[in-house]
C-alpha cells in the first residue's frame, strides 16, 4: 500500500468545530440511550442527564487522546490509522466504564449498575463505542477522500487555465535572437533576458502571484521583442500613470491581452498599428484597457477560447465582482479588465 | 540559383539572407514582406526558388504559393514556419520542403538542393489540409506576362464566358481561368448567383429592376452596367435580399 504524503483525513479533533460536533454526536447517542426501554422504570430527565454527562465525558475524552495523538496518525497509513483510532476509542471507552463502575459501586451513588452486572455495563458499553465510533470513523474518511477529490478537480482546473504563452513567440523569438546574434550581440543578449524573465512567469516557478507592477514590467518585456520582431508595424501608446504597482494579482493575467492584440490586431496588418495600453484606479481596485485595430479584411476571430480562459482565470482569483468586457468596434477591438480591491485566491 | 526570401519579419529576413551568402552558388534576388510582394517580386526578378514564410498579412505563404501556379516557369517554394504542429504533418504528407525557424544553415542547404517545382493543385491540396475552408484573399489573373492580383473583397460581380469567368473590381476587369461553380463554393456567402453565367457580391448588389417587357435586373452599387437574373434564381435571390 503507497503511503500518502499527508494521511490527515483524521480531523482536528481539538479545534472548536470538530468538538462540537463530537459532542452532538455524544448528545444523540446519550438520547438513544435514553429512549431505549429498561427494566426499572426512573425519570427521564433524570436518566438524561446522567447518561448525557457520563457519554459526552466518554467522548472527549476520546477526542482529546486522538488530537494528542495526531503526530502519530498522520505518520501511519490511512488503515492502520483508522484501525487504531477505532480500537483507542473502545479500549478508552472500556477502561473507562470499568472505572466508572468501580467508583460508583464504591460511593454507592447508584448511578451506574449493580456491581452483579459490572461485567455486562462494560462489554454494552464497548459495543455501542465500538459501533459508533466505526460508522463515525468510516464517515470521515469517505469525507475526506471526497474532499480530496474535489480540490484534485479544482487544482487541474485552475492549473490548465494557466497562462499560456503561445509557442509561434517563443519560436519566433529564437528566430529573432538567431538574427541579432550575427549583428546587434547586446540587443540579443537582452532579449534573451527578456524572453527568460517571461518563460519564468509562463512556467510558474513560485506561486504564481505577483504584482500589478512586476506584471506591467513583464509586458514591457513582451512587447520590447514583439517590437524588435516587427518593426515599426508595431506602435505603443501607454497611459498608466497612477496604478497602485503593488496591487496584487496573479502574475501573467493581462499579458495574453496584450499578446492577443498583437497576434489577431497588429500581425495581420501589413502597416501595422498602434496597441493602446491605458489603466486607472477604481476605487481600491484597477481598470486596465486594451485598444487595437483589426485587420482590414477581418478574418473570423478565433481567440475565443484565449479570451474564455482569461476570464475564467479572473473569476477564479478575484471573484464575481471582476469582469472581462469587449467592446468590438468596426475598425477597433478594446478589451477592459476590471479587478477589485482584493484577490481571493 | 537564385533566391527570393518571402518574411514580413525584417530580423528573419535578414538572418536568411546572411545564411544564403554563406551558401555556394546562391544569389540573394530581392526579398518581400507579404504574399502580395512576392508575386510582384517574383515576375519581376524571376527567382528560381522562394523561401516563404506562411503567416503573413496581406496575404499568407499559402495562398501566394497557389497563385505562383498563374505565372509560367513557376519557381520552386520552400516554406518556412515557426511553429505550425498540425501544418507540418499536412507539409510531409504532400512532400513539400519546408524549413522551421530558426532555420538551420545545413537544411537550408539540403532543402534548396532540392527544391522542386511547385504546382498549383498541390498548393490546394496543403491549403485545405493545413486549413479546411479556407478562401483566398485575391484571385490572381496574368495579363501580358505580368500578375495583376484582385483582393476578394474589391470584386463586383464575376461573369461567365466561354472558358474564361471576366472578374469586374473596383479598378477594371480581369479573365481568370476558373470555374464558376467553384468560386461560388469557395466564397458562399459572399457572392450570390444571380444566374448561371453570373455572380454578384452581395454587399454590392443595390436593388432589383423591373423592365416593362418583364424581365428583371441586378443592380450593382457604383457600377452602370445591370444585369439580367434568371427565372431560376430568382426565388434564391429575393428572399436573401428580404434578409440584408
Amino acid at each position: 500500500m503507497t503511503r500518502k504524503a499527508v494521511p490527515n483525513w483524521l480531523p482536528q479533533f481539538c479545534s472548536a468545530p470538530t468538538l462540537f460536533a463530537v459532542m452532538l454526536v455524544a448528545e444523540l447517542v446519550a438520547l438513544v440511550i435514553v429512549l431505549a426501554p429498561e427494566a426499572q422504570p426512573q425519570p427521564w430527565l433524570r436518566r438524561l442527564g446522567v447518561a448525557s454527562v457520563y457519554v459526552q465525558w466518554l467522548a472527549l475524552l476520546c477526542a482529546v487522546v486522538l488530537c494528542s495523538l495526531r503526530q502519530v496518525f498522520e505518520r501511519l497509513p490511512a488503515r492502520s490509522g483508522f484501525i487504531l483510532a477505532w480500537v483507542l476509542s473502545v479500549s478508552i471507552t472500556a477502561i473507562a466504564s470499568a472505572l466508572i463502575c468501580r467508583v460508583d459501586q464504591a460511593l454507592g451513588l447508584g448511578l451506574s449498575v449493580p456491581p452483579a452486572a459490572s461485567l455486562r455495563f462494560v462489554l454494552d458499553n464497548a459495543a455501542i463505542c465500538a459501533l459508533i465510533s466505526a460508522a463515525l470513523l468510516r464517515y470521515l474518511f469517505v469525507l475526506e477522500q471526497w474532499r480530496e477529490r474535489v480540490n484534485a478537480i479544482s487544482k487541474a482546473q485552475v492549473d490548465a487555465l494557466q497562462a499560456r504563452i503561445r509557442p509561434h513567440f517563443l519560436f519566433n523569438s529564437m528566430n529573432t535572437i538567431a538574427s541579432l546574434i550575427r549583428t546587434r550581440p547586446a540587443e540579443a543578449e537582452r532579449t534573451v533576458e527578456d524572453l527568460s524573465d517571461l518563460f519564468r512567469a509562463a512556467l510558474g516557478a513560485d506561486d504564481g502571484h505577483g504584482s500589478l507592477g512586476e506584471e506591467l514590467d513583464l509586458i514591457d518585456h513582451y512587447l520590447r521583442i514583439e517590437r524588435l520582431r516587427l518593426g515599426e508595424r508595431l506602435r505603443i501608446e501607454t497611459r498608466l500613470d497612477d496604478l497602485p504597482r503593488d496591487f496584487a494579482l496573479p502574475r501573467l493575467l493581462l499579458q495574453p491581452l496584450i499578446e492577443n492584440a498583437v497576434y489577431h490586431g497588429i500581425q495581420p496588418r501589413a502597416d501595422g498599428g498602434t496597441i493602446e495600453l491605458g489603466g486607472r484606479r477604481l476605487g481600491a481596485g484597477v481598470e486596465i484597457r486594451v485598444r487595437n485595430p483589426l485587420p482590414t479584411d477581418a478574418p473570423v476571430r478565433r481567440n475565443g477560447i484565449a479570451l474564455a480562459n482569461i476570464r475564467a482565470r479572473i473569476e477564479y482569483h478575484f471573484g464575481v465582482t471582476a469582469a472581462l468586457e469587449i467592446e468590438p468596434g468596426p475598425d477597433h477591438y478594446t478589451a477592459i479588465v476590471r479587478l477589485p480591491g482584493v484577490m481571493l485566491k | 540559383m537564385k533566391v527570393l526570401v518571402v518574411d514580413d519579419e525584417p530580423l528573419a529576413r535578414e538572418r536568411l539572407a546572411a545564411l544564403l551568402a554563406e551558401i555556394d552558388g546562391i544569389e540573394f534576388v530581392g526579398e518581400a514582406a507579404n504574399g502580395r510582394e512576392m508575386l510582384e517580386a517574383t515576375s519581376r526578378d524571376r527567382p528560381d526558388v522562394i523561401l516563404l514564410d506562411i503567416r503573413m498579412p496581406v496575404m499568407d505563404g499559402l495562398e501566394a504559393a497557389r497563385h505562383l501556379d498563374t505565372l509560367e516557369n513557376s519557381p520552386g517554394v520552400i516554406f518556412c514556419t515557426a511553429y505550425e504542429d498540425h501544418a507540418l504533418a499536412a507539409f510531409e504528407a504532400n512532400a513539400v520542403d519546408y524549413l522551421v525557424k530558426p532555420v538551420r544553415r545545413e537544411r537550408l542547404g539540403a532543402a534548396l538542393a532540392k527544391a522542386r517545382r511547385w504546382s498549383g493543385t498541390q498548393a490546394r491540396v496543403l491549403e485545405q489540409a493545413v486549413e479546411p475552408g479556407r478562401r483566398r484573399t485575391h484571385l490572381c489573373a496574368r495579363v501580358r506576362g505580368s500578375l495583376v492580383l484582385v483582393p476578394v473583397g474589391d470584386i463586383d460581380y464575376l461573369l461567365a464566358e466561354d472558358k474564361y469567368v471576366v472578374v469586374h473590381h473596383a479598378k477594371g476587369e480581369v479573365l481568370i481561368e476558373e470555374p464558376l461553380k467553384s468560386l461560388e463554393d469557395e466564397f458562399e456567402g459572399r457572392f450570390v448567383r444571380i444566374h448561371r453565367n453570373c455572380l454578384v457580391a452581395l454587399e454590392k448588389l443595390a436593388g432589383l429592376t423591373r423592365t416593362p417587357d418583364g424581365r428583371l435586373f441586378a443592380n450593382v452599387e457604383g457600377v452602370g452596367a445591370t444585369l439580367e437574373v434568371s427565372r431560376r434564381n430568382l426565388p434564391a435571390l429575393r428572399k436573401l435580399v428580404r434578409t440584408l
